[in-house]
């Protein structure tokens, strides 16, 4: 029963860690939207934490660049499991404008499993919170799969 | 033996342990509610603290090569029992677990327990994060001791002139029987400045906006809790809403007790609307309307504004008022 109880909770209590992997900031901007009054994504448990540690789902977006590459890895070894990885924005699939250049690493799925990936240049908040909902669910599978 | 079974009843379910947990998430629930509603948002539901406390319980516990074990996961369970501890002493009403002669100053002790297991977690986990978030813990708690243990002089000496026999006295039994037949501390003029410095020291000694210079996420990622994950999270996280419920409890018995109505459950469900009323004044709305002060501003703030509304009500309470 109390397993039961603890793969329900995973799904209403994801917390996110935010990184950002050389981004415009638009996808930052629109994130911080979805967490603020105006998208409120703590009705649905969604909360910003500051540390690798306590994370839940890490939302990265940006073309990977090689200065933030290893950085990058360390972090998502960092979270503890089960965790999830949403790619924020069309930069960490397919590296967006940036393809090409001789600074940019990425995309994000040459270095990490990418479990939802929420698409355009930037994502609508609407499709940010839909991602994110998507990404909880996963959580509960993976917590599901682990015991 | 029906004595130990009774003693075992106190530790474990009414005051204790079960009555502690249940009222603090309930506390930390409705606080996450009404700080969403003053900002104009749906927030989470109620119970959304006891997801957050069981999603913890099923994930990884990572610890760091640079901690010490034994110190890392012992640290969290140290400061929970000690605040499960604190709880059998506050009386509700009429009623108290373990009354004793000077339970206030055992209160005192067993307050700082909790922020001194933070410190000690901390400094186990090894971070330079840590490091800097316990230092920071440490100003917090020289903050906020000196106007708490004013307004509990101020409390003590004007109980204590009715019953004490060298005009203090520092047992809560004797507080609450003084306030059964004199009616609530908060109605006397000269406690009210005391009430105040009361109501302004408790986020800080929960650790809660705009007092919350040891966990400041956005700053130094969560200060001292920055390495911890998994269960000895999810202990913080308990202790930090059982804090809350203490801290509103001990301000209810002092400055909010009363005659009761003689029936127990019904006193109690009386004492936690009180203490939901507590934490609504002095933790969400600070919550709501702050942002977070530095940490040499907290410090002031506390040894000149708060410290000097408690010293006001002791010189007041001494001259007879």
């Amino acid at each position: 029963m109390i397993k039961k109880l603890i793969e329900n909770s995973t799904a209403k209590s994801p917390w996110l860690y935010h990184i950002n992997t050389g981004s415009c900031n638009g996808c930052d901007i629109e994130l911080v939207a979805v967490l603020t009054p105006r998208y409120d994504a703590e009705r649905f448990g969604f909360k910003l934490t500051g540390t690798p540690r306590h994370a839940d789902i890490v939302v990265v977006s940006g073309p990977v660049t090689l200065q933030s590459k290893d950085k990058l890895i360390r972090v998502l070894a960092q979270v503890p499991e089960p965790k999830v990885v949403v790619s924020l924005g069309s930069c960490p699939r397919s590296c967006n404008v940036f393809k090409g250049s001789y600074s940019v690493a990425g995309p994000l799925d040459k270095y990490t499993h990418v479990d939802v990936s929420v698409a355009g240049c930037t994502p609508k908040p609407e499709a940010i919170v839909a991602g994110l909902a998507k990404a909880a669910e996963i959580l509960k599978k993976k917590r599901e799969g682990m015991s | 033996m029906t004595e130990m079974l009774w003693n075992l009843f106190y530790i474990l379910v009414f005051p204790g342990l079960l009555f502690c947990v249940i009222a603090g998430l309930l506390l930390a629930g409705i606080d996450r509610k009404v700080v969403a509603r003053m900002q104009r948002r749906i927030g989470p539901p109620i119970a959304q603290p006891l997801y957050d406390f069981l999603k913890l319980l099923g994930k990884e516990t990572i610890i760091p090569r640079t901690a010490s074990r034994t110190m890392f996961l012992g640290a969290p369970l140290i400061g929970f029992v000690s605040l499960i501890v604190t709880a059998l002493f506050i009386p509700i009403f009429g009623f108290t677990a373990f009354g004793g002669v000077a339970d206030l100053v055992v209160i005192i002790y067993l307050l700082t327990i909790p922020a001194v297991s933070i410190i000690m977690g901390g400094a186990a986990s090894g971070s330079p994060y840590a490091g800097v978030g316990l230092s920071r813990e440490m100003v917090a708690i020289m903050s906020y001791e000196l106007p708490l243990v004013l307004v509990i002089l101020a409390i003590s000496r004007k109980a204590g002139g009715v019953f004490g026999i060298g005009g203090l006295t520092f047992s809560m039994t004797q507080i609450a029987e003084y306030q059964a037949q004199f009616g609530p501390m908060i109605t006397k003029w000269s406690m009210i400045p005391a009430a105040v410095a009361m109501l302004l020291v408790i986020p800080c000694e929960v650790g809660n906006h705009p007092f919350d210079i040891a966990e400041a996420e956005t700053e130094i990622c969560e200060g001292t809790l920055v390495e911890y994950s998994g269960p000895p999270l999810a202990v913080y996280k308990l202790s930090h809403a059982i804090k809350m419920f203490i801290m509103s409890a001990l301000f209810s018995a002092l400055f909010l007790g009363g005659a009761g109505t003689g029936m127990l459950a019904v006193d109690a469900l009386i004492f936690l609307l009180e203490c939901v009323a507590v934490t609504i004044i002095s933790m969400s709305l600070p919550h709501a309307v702050t942002a977070r002060l530095k940490v040499e501003q907290v410090f002031k703030f506390f040894w000149t504004f708060v410290a000097g509304l408690a010293a006001l009500s002791v010189v007041l309470v001494w001259f007879g008022l």
